[in-house]
């Protein structure tokens, strides 16, 4: 309408204090609007993880039941009828933490993903710092896992009361304390993988359709139900790299503080690789969604 | 697209009493310099453009056949749209569907970030919507609190406004059930009390007074006159004139994305009516051929 032209509107809303809208705020300012919606972000990750098993008769149960059952098809499976967890004392121990951990890892992408995507009603309706909706995800998720852990625990004790041959006794050991730590580790790792799966699924939907692919695949490579070590002995190189990369590292100090496997040691080496991976996916994948933020909800 | 595009849903004899804001009109607080919205939108269908245009059409026809695979079209939402608002102004915002209100006033509100152009702004714009966020697993109280923590609020502050959110919303104990179970009015009824929890400095009304039966309409009338006295600048987005008039001091009038006009309320209102008439005018025309 009026002829005006961008540099005289310009002129105008800066002699009158405005400020422009819709542009990616400096990082120090994204960073206090983050903190400052702390509660939203508590409210919205544990009502998420409650409302999440509301539809049925067991409710909450389910929370603990669904890793349990999946962890229970793999250990019969791999287990005990393939046999797929030679050198490791306590099978379903391993299996357990196995699944658990790498389910807290897999919703965290596959919520990811959808943290956008899935919440466009809510972006366009409301604004906060889009950050809020990846780290929500992982939030939840390990809200859930809390009751689950204390179950894999117990379950794990119990299996190797047993005095089966497959399934070795595993001790209460002050090393469980040590597991929370681990899980916080693992715990930062997965935000910075949600941030940065918000951002491409954000982008390119189709994304969304090749995580289950890739996560199987990141299954077998991560030793979730099989000791790689084990299996890549002729390789060393490649068992190696496997072994460092960060899906089997949380894997492997979460079993080092909850098993007693002679082949799983407790290292300051393992727990040096956790914490560079943390903060790496963490920080990178943080900056990485922070370089987005002004497209979120467009498109 | 039907004749509700015009519908009346507010009698004029119940804004008696609602006089557009008399205040002193002050500085700016909002520019909208040359703003473009583009939207991605996936898959083969167009949906939310209302273009009639032949142009269109044919561009439907032929994404029906190409758009399986790889179908992304941009739908341009709003186009080149510029103008100042000031403190004390209400303005209302009119178009028929699809014209790009809506976005606008998102854009605007910081919620959709301009494809092109900016929108500079005074302080915190708060978009009074009826999709605030909403979780139809949990309990009215948690709703409560997720959206007034959403829209900025302290804990504290949600909490102190949680008896007068319900009341306000007329849901009694309903309040304690998970809101899948309430009725449609009621769902609509509490995010209107949720969002109208917070007074912003400008506020956004997108449809808002569609809400409820005449007794709550005539309650968020009361609300929203409230905030209106409180906030700097006010916009309404309605497809009810009689609500614009009652309210607004200016209007923009919105087609295909593009600013037709702007200017006092009489005056646009009038050009508005007429062509919405001539529209349907040649709209039943061509239905008797």
């Amino acid at each position: 309408m009026s002829e005006q032209s961008s540099e005289a509107l310009r002129q105008i809303a800066v002699s009158a204090g405005l400020a422009p809208m819709g542009v990616r705020p400096p990082l120090g300012q994204y960073l206090r609007d983050l903190w400052s919606r702390r509660a939203f972000l508590w409210e919205l990750s544990s009502s998420k993880a409650y409302a999440r098993n509301r539809n049925s008769y067991l409710g909450q149960a389910w929370s603990v039941l669904t890793p349990l059952l999946s962890a229970a098809v793999y250990i019969i499976i791999f287990g005990i009828v393939l046999n797929t967890t030679r050198g490791v004392e306590n099978a379903i121990g391993f299996i357990l933490v196995g699944t658990f951990m790498f389910r807290f890892f897999e919703h965290a992408v596959s919520g990811g993903g959808k943290a956008i995507r899935g919440n466009t009603s809510l972006v366009r309706a409301v604004r906060f710092p889009r950050a809020v909706l990846p780290i929500s995800v992982v939030l939840s998720e390990l809200v859930t896992l809390g009751p689950a852990l204390v179950v894999m625990l117990v379950v794990t004790y119990l299996s190797g009361l047993g005095e089966f041959p497959k399934f070795a006794y595993v001790p209460v050991s002050w090393r469980w304390l040590l597991l929370p730590l681990a899980i916080m580790l693992l715990a930062f790792f997965n935000v910075g993988c949600a941030f940065i799966m918000a951002r491409w699924v954000a982008r390119a939907p189709d994304i969304q359709n090749l995580i289950g692919f890739v996560m199987r695949f990141v299954m077998y490579a991560s030793g979730v139900i099989f000791s790689i070590d084990h299996y890549f002995k002729d390789h060393p190189g490649v068992g190696w790299v496997l072994q460092r990369q960060p899906v089997a590292v949380y894997l492997e100090l979460t079993r080092a503080c909850v098993l007693h496997e002679p082949t799983i040691p407790l290292t300051w080496q393992t727990w040096a690789w956790g914490v560079g991976w943390a903060a790496l996916f963490a920080i990178g994948g943080f900056l990485y969604f922070w370089r987005g933020e002004e497209r979120y909800g467009r498109d | 697209m039907t004749d509700a595009e015009l519908d009346f849903e507010v009698d004029p004899e119940d804004l008696e009493g609602w006089a557009p804001a008399t205040r002193e009109i002050g500085g700016p607080s909002l520019v909208v310099d040359h703003l473009d919205i583009t939207y991605r939108v996936f898959g083969g269908k167009k949906l939310g453009t209302s273009d009639e245009s032949s142009g269109r059409r044919l561009q439907r026809v032929v994404g029906r056949r190409s758009g399986h695979v790889g179908a992304v079209q941009q739908v341009r939402a709003v186009r080149d749209v510029t103008f100042v608002a000031h403190h004390g102004e209400s303005i209302g915002i009119v178009g028929i569907n699809g014209s790009g209100k809506s976005t606008l006033l998102r854009a605007v509100a910081g919620l959709i970030p301009p494809t092109k152009g900016s929108v500079y702004v005074a302080g915190e714009p708060s978009l009074l919507g009826v999709n605030a966020v909403l979780m139809g697993d949990l309990t009215g109280e948690r709703n409560i609190m997720i959206g007034g923590l959403a829209l900025g609020l302290s804990r504290s502050e949600v909490q102190q406004r949680m008896d007068d959110i319900v009341e306000f919303a007329g849901i009694g104990d309903f309040v304690y059930l998970p809101m899948k179970a309430y009725s449609s009015g009621m769902g609509a009824r509490l995010r209107f009390a949720i969002s109208t929890a917070a007074t912003p400095d400008i506020l956004m009304i997108d449809e808002a007074l569609a809400t409820g039966d005449a007794s709550f309409r005539e309650k968020s009338k009361a609300r929203i006159d409230e905030i209106r006295q409180g906030a700097g600048t006010v916009f309404l987005v309605s497809h009810s004139l009689a609500t614009v008039q009652a309210i607004c001091s200016r209007v923009l009038w919105l087609h295909q994305g593009r600013l037709v006009m702007d200017g006092p309320t009489e005056e646009v209102c009038a050009s508005y009516k007429e062509f919405v008439q001539s529209l349907r005018k040649s709209r039943s025309l061509a239905k008797k051929k």
